[in-house]
């Protein structure tokens, strides 16, 4: 059973909902840049719109956008992955809380504050009612997420999943992040990426692995087994896609396995573009997708085999391979 | 009282997200819920947290809540009568 990537959609620091970043992306200099929003209107009536802070409007535009794209009205499930859920309204609960006491609470602030208010909404609002899972993981979210909606697919369970990673960055918990160093060489980035899985399609997930600290062999055995799944080997891999930024730390691991397989001429990286957040590598992906579909190898001539590393916190790894 | 609608109005559409209504679009005597403004249970929650928070009103029986929350004008006149700050 092979499992493909039918449509993908992005609302990000780049022009949303476009792919105009791959020609002419938008260069940031601050250390903390919200997401660009579209016009929302076409995608959520006023009503529904009124009670949905960024993270859900978002949600439900990329969702919405990517399953048009890929042809499909209803999809079998809804996977979420969040790194902190809807943050902003957690904050002002939080603040009324601290400022007014257990009195007088909004009840719309507390009803979407919670970390699976954003694959219920897209629910709800599309009256799905399939499968309806939140990952939430920390830098290993999108992975988990992705992961659950491939294997439930191989498992012919489902014919379709759409698969989103959604987060918001407050300028609150922005300066919380930063004194405990997270953003060191990068820069804080919003995400907002859906994608529809399908057993069709032109760009195929040929394998996903998630990685609790593996030693150097367990990493050779990993990608190893990868590129032997579906016959190729390391060296018919075209373009590698890594979570690379500007912290030496950060970059230690990548450098490692570029050095480890020989692929440091071929590595690209995407958080330049993007920025970082806990659920950034779903721009991975979405990188490599657009790398696949538009047959453009920024590292080459050629792209067929696309492998997409990352770590977080140099604990949990995972290696995506996309491959057309 | 005319002050006292217009306060509403405003709390009412910056309580309830309402971006693209403006004050002078609200009818005082139109239904909140259902038809006029369209509200639903909650924001009927939302309105008793203002009348608690704005007017230290605190609403005990639901049914009360239907007479009150009617219109602006209802809620006007129940703010007037019965607030504590």
């Amino acid at each position: 059973m092979n499992i493909y990537i039918k449509s993908c959609a992005q609302i990000s620091v780049q022009e949303p909902l476009c792919d105009k970043w791959f020609t002419e992306p938008i260069k940031h200099e601050a250390p903390y840049v919200r997401a660009l929003d579209p016009d929302y209107k076409p995608f959520i009536n006023p009503v529904a719109a009124r009670r949905m802070g960024l993270i859900l409007k978002r949600a439900m535009a990329t969702s919405i956008t990517a399953l048009k794209e890929a042809g499909i009205e209803m999809p079998d499930a809804i996977v979420t992955a969040t790194g902190l859920g809807c943050i902003e309204n957690t904050e002002k609960f939080l603040k009324a809380l601290s400022e007014q006491g257990e009195n007088c609470l909004q009840p719309t602030f507390f009803i979407n504050s919670t970390h699976n208010t954003i694959g219920s909404y897209i629910a709800v609002q599309m009256k799905c009612h399939g499968y309806n899972n939140t990952h939430v993981h920390r830098g290993i979210s999108f992975e988990s997420a992705l992961l659950d909606a491939f294997v439930k697919i191989k498992l012919e369970k489902l014919n379709n999943a759409l698969v989103g990673a959604h987060d918001e960055m407050t300028p609150d918990y922005f300066t919380l992040l930063n004194r405990v160093g997270f953003w060191n060489g990068g820069f804080a980035g919003e995400t907002a990426v859906s994608m529809v899985l399908a057993k069709e399609g032109d760009i195929r997930i040929a394998g996903v692995e998630i990685l609790y600290m593996p030693e150097k062999q367990k990493l050779i055995d990993a990608v190893n087994g990868l590129c032997a799944e579906n016959n190729i080997g390391v060296n018919d891999i075209d373009l590698l896609v890594t979570g690379r930024n500007n912290d030496d730390d950060n970059n230690k691991a990548y450098n490692e396995f570029e050095d480890l397989f020989n692929l440091r001429d071929k590595s690209e990286s995407y958080k330049n573009i993007f920025g970082e957040s806990f659920t950034a590598s779903a721009y991975g992906i979405y990188y490599a997708y657009e790398c696949l579909k538009k047959g453009i190898n920024p590292k080459g001539k050629n792209v067929k085999n696309v492998l997409i590393y990352n770590h977080y916190e140099n604990k949990d790894h995972s290696l995506i391979l996309l491959t057309c | 009282m005319e002050n006292l609608i217009k306060e509403l109005k405003e709390e009412i559409i910056k309580t309830l997200n309402l971006e693209e209504v403006r004050p002078e679009d609200i009818d005082e005597n139109a239904p909140l819920f259902g038809e006029g403004l369209g509200l639903d249970s909650i924001d009927a929650l939302e309105l008793i947290v203002l009348m608690e928070k704005n007017y230290g009103i605190k609403l005990q029986d639901p049914n009360q809540g239907k007479e009150i929350f009617k219109s602006i004008v209802t809620m006007a006149e129940y703010v007037q009568k019965n607030r504590t700050k």
